[in-house]
């Protein structure tokens, strides 16, 4: 549904997005991944056609958004990171003037401006926008994104403004639309917020794309390299005796615990010695690299 | 471009326009002084109706009068607008830069046209929206002055005919013209500046330096370049000038015996020259200023019979006893540059809103 081929952005001699290659499949929630200035709003904005790539190119729906920007913009939902809106106007109004560029008549409009501003809860609020707080403009945003029943949803830092009650609305959503069928690209530097609800990111530092594919197995290639070798916790009520397997490398003892580096998964061999030996097991798994560790350490490169 | 996107946007920019509260207070005080100008006007023009009645009638009593073949203008309600100029530009461009001046810089402070531009409306249609859509408030206003004025024709009676109110609409449309100008200046800035504070200081800088500076500077570079005029030569006895009588009317024979000295002949095209000196090099000037074309515009629309047209800066020769089209075709220039000026600035707002960095 997404894909973009070598895209790149240079901005006054400086690259904003270097040689991006990525693909997000239809119905996939995405999450974009990155420390602030890797590049992640740039690339959203040449996705949404706001801004032409320098090089490159990049395609939604099949469609070249360079070469036929409005096409893809009638398919698309986009919340722009720091939504805004125009002050003089009710929430109301606002979607209503967004909603014409779409050649739907006003009856359509009308029905699809009730509906999206009950799912956002701003349904009766009579205020205009430039009273609004930050979070009812976040969610008039979401609103706005998906005032045309878009096919993508690209979201900016979706949560910014958020409170603990509007995120999890927020993540509610997110479910809805995955479960309609519609890929949603989630754009943030927040790892707590993308694993919440996406099922594939990307990382993205400097301008280029690090990794893909799903959270775990994007951590784990991006985690520190082992070899073969396979972590594994063990923990048991009494004092953990010796330990003896052709396959173990080496062990990390501490009193009733012990981290054994095997050339392979032996956990059932080392369950069965154990409980041979009557010590009764607490803890058995195989150690995976923590994710925000990490992200932590791409983040910081 | 699609003209339902372009009106899309032009009807919201209108609407905003007439409903925000700096348009409605400067159009009520824009309509206010047009009406007290007009009524003060229409007073001016009752007073030299009377006059050339008198005149009339003086003519049909006195066969002998001090002035054989001289006959009275009859004066024009053309007039009345003369008193609305001089409000108009100075209300009206105040209008013009109020309206235009933060259009496009709001929207970058508010992070709104990130929005819109999300959703399907090219940039050119975003900035065509709001030029037509400032047009159209302009319009607007310049429409409602336009009724006010003939509303209060009609009260105190006085009915313009056919050729009058073509006139009374090309000075409307010279108006427009004019705050265009203004408009295309004010929308420029907001284009350019980062900062709806910084869009204002640059538009008033621009318009301070367009409506007074040009006009004083083309004035002092006429006298610095164009020398002491010519003095005239020593006559036996004075005769009376040939100009405009109070009353509006102009002599059309004469015996003048100034006409048969060559000294006097001499000092006239010694004159002619100093005098279409200077006024070539104020005009170089002047064309660049909004306020002048308008001015001078104006002053062909509504006073065409007059062999000069005063201004602020100096005398505009206009030949005498042209209609209409005579008088706009001697102004031309004007004419043109009251559509150029704002052309330039509406294309420089196009290109600077078309590369605009919107991250």
């Amino acid at each position: 549904m997404i894909r973009t081929e070598n895209l790149t952005k240079v901005y006054n001699g400086k690259t904003a997005v270097d040689g991006l290659d990525l693909e997000v499949e239809e119905g996939e929630v995405f999450g974009f991944l990155g420390p602030n200035g890797a590049g992640k709003s740039t690339t959203i904005l040449m996705l949404t056609g706001m801004i032409e790539p320098t090089g490159g190119r990049c395609l939604v729906d099949g469609i070249e958004v360079a070469k036929d920007p409005l096409k893809v913009k009638e398919i698309i939902g986009y919340l722009p990171e720091d939504v805004g809106f125009y002050g003089n106007m009710t929430g109301e109004q606002n979607l209503g003037y967004f909603a014409r560029f779409y050649g739907t008549t006003a009856k359509e409009r009308k029905e699809r401006i009730a509906e999206m501003l009950e799912l956002v809860h701003l349904d009766g609020v009579t205020q205009k926008a430039g009273e609004y707080s930050r979070g009812m403009k976040q969610r008039l945003g979401l609103a706005q994104a998906m005032i045309n029943d878009p096919k993508v949803l690209f979201l900016d830092e979706p949560t910014a403004n958020l409170d603990p009650e509007g995120a999890r609305e927020y993540r509610d959503l997110v479910e809805r639309l995955a479960g309609e069928g519609k890929t949603v690209f989630v754009s943030s530097h927040i790892l707590s917020e993308v694993r919440a609800v996406c099922r594939t990111v990307g990382l993205l530092a400097k301008g280029k794309l690090v990794a893909q594919g799903t959270l775990d197995g994007v951590a784990r290639t991006l985690a520190p390299s082992d070899g073969d070798a396979v972590r594994i916790v063990v923990e048991t009520r009494e004092h953990l005796p010796d330990l003896e397997d052709p396959a173990i490398i080496d062990i990390e003892r501490n009193g009733t615990r012990a981290i054994v580096r095997a050339k392979a998964d032996i956990r059932d061999r080392l369950a069965e010695t154990l409980f041979s030996q009557g010590l009764h097991v607490r803890e058995m798994r195989i150690e995976e690299p923590d994710i925000e560790d990490v992200f932590m350490a791409v983040y910081r490169r | 471009m699609a003209f339902d996107r372009v009106l899309n946007v032009a009807r919201k920019e209108f609407s905003d326009h007439i409903t925000s509260r700096r348009f409605i207070i400067v159009l009520a005080l824009f309509l206010v002084i047009s009406a007290v100008s007009i009524h003060e006007g229409i007073e001016v023009y009752n007073a030299q109706l009377d006059t050339y009645n008198e005149q009339l009638q003086q003519m049909t009593t006195e066969i002998e009068g001090p002035y054989p073949g001289w006959m009275p203008e009859k004066p024009s309600i053309m007039l009345v607008f003369l008193f609305m100029m001089s409000y108009m530009s100075a209300l009206g461009s105040i209008l013009a830069l109020a309206i235009g001046f933060d259009l496009v810089s709001k929207e970058k402070e508010s992070r709104s046209l990130k929005s819109l531009l999300s959703h399907p409306v090219y940039r050119d249609e975003i900035i065509n929206g709001k030029v037509l859509g400032g047009v159209g408030a302009l319009g607007f206003a310049m429409a409602l002055a336009l009724a006010v004025s003939l509303a209060m024709l009609l009260v105190f009676s006085v009915v313009p005919t056919l050729d009058e109110f073509a006139a009374i609409l090309i000075f409307g449309a010279a108006s427009l013209g004019f705050l265009l100008a203004y408009f295309a200046v004010a929308i420029t800035m907001s284009t350019v500046a980062k900062e709806s504070g910084s869009a204002l200081i640059y538009t008033l800088v621009i318009f301070a330096v367009v409506s007074t500076l040009l006009p004083i500077l083309g004035t002092m570079a006429a006298d610095v370049f164009s020398g002491d005029p010519p003095e005239p030569p020593e006559m036996v006895a004075p005769m009376p000038t040939p100009a405009q009588s109070s009353g509006g009317g102009y002599i059309t024979a004469s015996d003048d015996p100034r006409e048969t000295d060559p000294a006097w002949r001499d000092y006239e095209e010694a004159r002619k020259a100093y005098t279409e000196k200077r006024r070539f090099i104020s005009d170089v000037s002047s064309i660049l200023s909004p306020q002048m074309n308008y001015m001078v515009v104006s002053m062909a629309v509504t006073n065409p019979g007059s062999s000069t047209m005063y201004t602020a800066y100096g005398a505009l020769q206009v030949e005498p006893g042209g209609g209409l089209a005579d008088a706009l075709g001697q102004v031309w220039m004007n004419i043109a540059a009251l559509i150029v000026f704002p052309a330039v600035f509406f294309g420089a707002t196009y290109v600077k809103f078309m590369r605009m960095d919107i991250r």
